[in-house]
């Protein structure tokens, strides 16, 4: 976005100033720790004018519950890499199903992917979770289904459904030169969609394939909701084991937002980065 | 064709396999014994019958009685977090073998666990409120919102029977702060916990001025058909009331000792 | 009507499939005044976001760099970061913050209740995606018209208002339909809050009479179905709005 400022009399034979600052370049560096660690001392030592001399200070409490949050986190991440993995592998043959020949795979493909990509998240990790059972039996031997299991696999549902509609917009996006020349040159169905179009396609579908997972990550956190032992439900559980102090509140939460930024925000950037490295002229 | 045939079969294996997930087993005491682990479900969020201490460990009353049952089977203990709305669930999946959480006997809860007799505890329904409201009976409360805990059953008397308007939160962290903020004028909960609650410095100027109503025993329950299971509970339950442990651990964690807990002591002395 | 209500109590009694929310008088009030609040709250966070979308875009082209930088800043924090708990911030940390008003039962209730700070919390959220949104929008709008709006003398308001607005709502309203619809699934976020909209009433429901394969199937029915409206009518939308000769 050129940010020119615009003048209706122009002066004739003057160079063009571009605006410094165009496109915002933060990146996140080492030092930026410091002014947050700053932030959170500041906020804390307010908080401690409020407390009795009985009470720990507000820092105090939450270095002294760090440890358990950020195990916490750990267990989220996890979820999330999981889900994305399983997801992604049942989306892509969906997707692949989308542009079959046969009407009626692509029929079922179709509707399975709206009816998934239109249920609210939530709804869809309480349906796993309630409906699943607690264990499986294959051929005698019993697989314990753990509560992060049935979430995970909650929530790998719409990640299945979103990367459907990715690689099927990523191979309609291709132009259809490409399936008329492989037509020409005697390729079979199979072979022109794994040797010319999908190694193509590969490029395209990352940048939202990329922005998908972030999306995941922030929704592991619905996990909570449904009762499975992450960092939001921990979170409730030590403000509650610390006897439910107000002033703990905004502290607690902001460690939360700031764990997830610190994850989310290099996964967008990279994103951004790609995007401009596999940009396509089309 | 042959790979619709094919993703046919996979389709009915999966179903297939989703439905032979529950297990049937008529003794729970020798399956508990040979796995070597007593899976209990407790509170977590419910200071002091269960919460967590800072090394993530689940402490308190119902952990402790827990612990008892373990030690008595010779077993492991492993605690599983639970909440009013999937306790009962989680022991007709067979997840848990035993639930000790703060759950009240309820002649429709009967049909869906088998809750052990004697009640090992029991508290009645009260409100936490400030003092400034001046509450004294419970129509006093018609039309004002009112905190609670979601999926707890008096939830639904209260709004049915009194006109309060139920606002119900996942956890009692999220209900304390929103009392506090003034978001609801009163929190419907457990008498026994709101006692412990009064007796907190910085509750100093809450209140619990309702009569108690729906005093109601607590009930801990095993898998429903656990015959034998039932039996060992409520010898050990027995056990309890007469050497004073529930008391004694309400004295441990700091609970004033309830009327309930002294008469099934008196009677089983 | 009764009978066709009763008819399902019938359908309890002899197959065991329990439909309390239509049988029992008081759990089908409390599902259409969930269904009714995820409508108000949907449609609330639908022209919120959407506004704050457009302001944001027009204060990215701003001269000022601390404008844009604020701007960037907010969209960066606002998508990467939960929505469930920038929602529990607002209405605890900052709700607890916020001055207090007198109720009429003598006591002092926060300034805004949790429908309002959901409906905050969710639009904002929607709105750092819509910023993006329309600035792609606005950017692909021809440097040449803007040029000549400005050699007619418009102002920079005039020409964001007047000629960039309408051409970019048009660009991008296949990727504002997507953040729309999924704005719709993300009000059942504002159940951690207490916020009475469906998910929230069906688990008030399930809690009380242990029929959660029930409800879970009809929660599922009827997000589809209320998603499926607003699709449907994006795209009459999107129809009506096409640029003749762009994009195909």
């Amino acid at each position: 976005m050129n940010n020119r400022p615009y003048k209706t009399d122009m002066p004739v034979l003057l160079t063009v100033k571009p605006m410094s600052g165009d496109k915002f370049n933060f990146k996140l560096k080492l030092w930026h720790v410091f002014p947050v660690l700053l932030f959170v001392l500041f906020y804390s030592t307010f908080g401690f004018a409020d407390a009795g001399p009985a009470k720990s200070s507000v820092f105090e409490t939450l270095v002294r519950w760090m440890p358990l949050l950020l195990k916490g986190f750990l267990f989220n991440l996890l979820i999330s890499v999981l889900a994305m993995g399983v997801g992604t592998a049942v989306g892509a043959t969906l997707g692949l199903g989308q542009i079959s020949q046969s009407a009626w795979v692509r029929k079922f493909a179709w509707f399975v992917t709206q009816f998934f990509r239109n249920s609210p998240w939530l709804v869809l990790l309480f349906f796993a979770m309630f409906l699943l059972p607690f264990e499986v039996e294959i051929v005698g031997v019993k697989i314990p289904l753990p509560d992060w299991l049935k979430a995970t696999i909650g929530l790998s549902l719409p990640v299945m459904a979103n990367v459907s509609e990715i690689v099927r917009g990523a191979v309609k996006s291709l132009p259809s030169g490409q399936w008329e020349a492989a037509e020409s040159l005697a390729y079979t169905r199979t072979q022109t969609l794994w040797l010319i179009i999908l190694p193509q396609c590969v490029k395209r579908m990352l940048p939202p394939w990329m922005n998908l997972y972030s999306i995941l990550t922030m929704a592991t956190v619905l996990a909570s909701i449904v009762g499975v032992s992450e960092v939001m439900t921990l979170t409730g559980q030590v403000l509650s084991s610390e006897g439910g102090r107000p002033e703990l509140l905004a502290p607690f939460y902001s460690f939360v937002l700031l764990l997830f930024f610190a994850y989310c925000y290099p996964i967008a950037r990279f994103t951004v980065h790609l995007e401009k490295r596999f940009a396509v002229i089309s | 064709m042959k790979s619709l045939i094919k993703v046919a079969l996979s389709g009915v294996a999966l179903m297939a396999l989703s439905v032979t997930g529950q297990t049937a087993s008529a003794d729970a005491i020798a399956d508990i014994k040979a796995a070597g682990v007593l899976k209990v479900g407790v509170k977590a969020d419910y200071k002091p019958y269960g919460f967590l201490d800072p090394s993530g460990k689940i402490i308190g009353i119902e952990p402790a009685l827990a612990q008892d049952v373990a030690d008595k089977l010779g077993v492991k203990l492993e605690l599983t977090p639970v909440v009013s709305s999937n306790r009962m669930q989680f022991l007709e999946q067979g997840k848990i073998d035993l639930m000790i959480a703060t759950m009240t006997d309820k002649p429709d809860r009967r049909k869906v666990v088998s809750i052990v007799d004697p009640n090992y505890y029991s508290s009645g329904t009260n409100i936490l409120t400030p003092k400034t409201f001046g509450f004294k009976t419970w129509e006093d409360l018609r039309g004002k919102p009112v905190c609670g805990i979601q999926g707890a059953f008096y939830n639904k008397a209260t709004s049915a029977n009194y006109g309060a308007k139920i606002v119900a939160f996942k956890g009692t962290s999220e209900a304390y702060a929103a009392l506090r903020q003034g978001s609801c004028v009163a929190f419907v909960y457990d008498d026994s916990a709101i006692v412990a609650k009064t007796n907190d410095p910085a509750f100093a100027d809450f209140e619990m001025p309702l009569p108690t109503i729906d005093d109601a025993p607590w009930g801990l329950a095993v898998k429903l058909g656990e015959d034998g299971f039932n039996k060992l509970m409520s010898e050990m339950i027995v056990g309890w009331h007469k050497s004073g442990r529930i008391l004694a651990l309400e004295t441990k964690w700091g609970v004033a000792n309830t009327p309930f807990a002294k008469a099934m002591h008196d009677k089983h002395k | 009507m009764d009978i066709f209500f009763e008819w399902f109590r019938h359908l309890y009694d002899t197959t065991g499939i329990n439909l309390p929310f239509i049988y029992d008088a008081y759990d089908r009030n409390r599902m259409i005044d969930g269904f009714w609040m995820t409508i108000k709250l949907s449609i609330t966070c639908l022209f919120f976001s959407t506004i704050i979308g457009m302001v944001g875009a027009w204060l990215q082209g701003s001269p000022l760099k601390w404008t844009r930088r604020i701007v960037n800043g907010y969209i960066q924090v606002f998508r990467n970061t939960p929505p469930l708990v920038q929602m529990y911030f607002f209405y605890f940390a900052i709700g607890s913050l916020l001055p207090k008003v007198a109720t009429d039962y003598g006591g002092e209730a926060p300034l805004l209740g949790s429908f309002a700070w959901a409906a905050i919390s969710l639009s904002f959220f929607a709105g750092a995606f819509n910023v993006e949104i329309f600035r792609s929008g606005v950017e692909a709008v021809p440097k040449s018209t803007i040029e000549a709006a400005e050699a007619l003398g418009f102002s920079r308001l005039q020409i964001y208002r007047d000629i960039t607005l309408p051409l970019a709502l048009r660009v991008s309203l296949p990727a504002l339909n997507n953040n729309l619809v999924n704005l719709v699934k993300t009000t059942t976020l504002a159940y951690a809050i207490a916020v009475p909209e469906m998910l929230y009433e069906a688990n008030q429901i399930w809690s009380d009479n242990v029929n959660v394969t029930e409800m879970m199937i009809f929660l599922l029915l009827a997000y589809f179905f209320l998603v499926g409206i607003l699709v449907w009518g994006m795209n009459r939308w999107e129809q009506s709005m096409k640029i003749p000769g762009y994009g195909e």
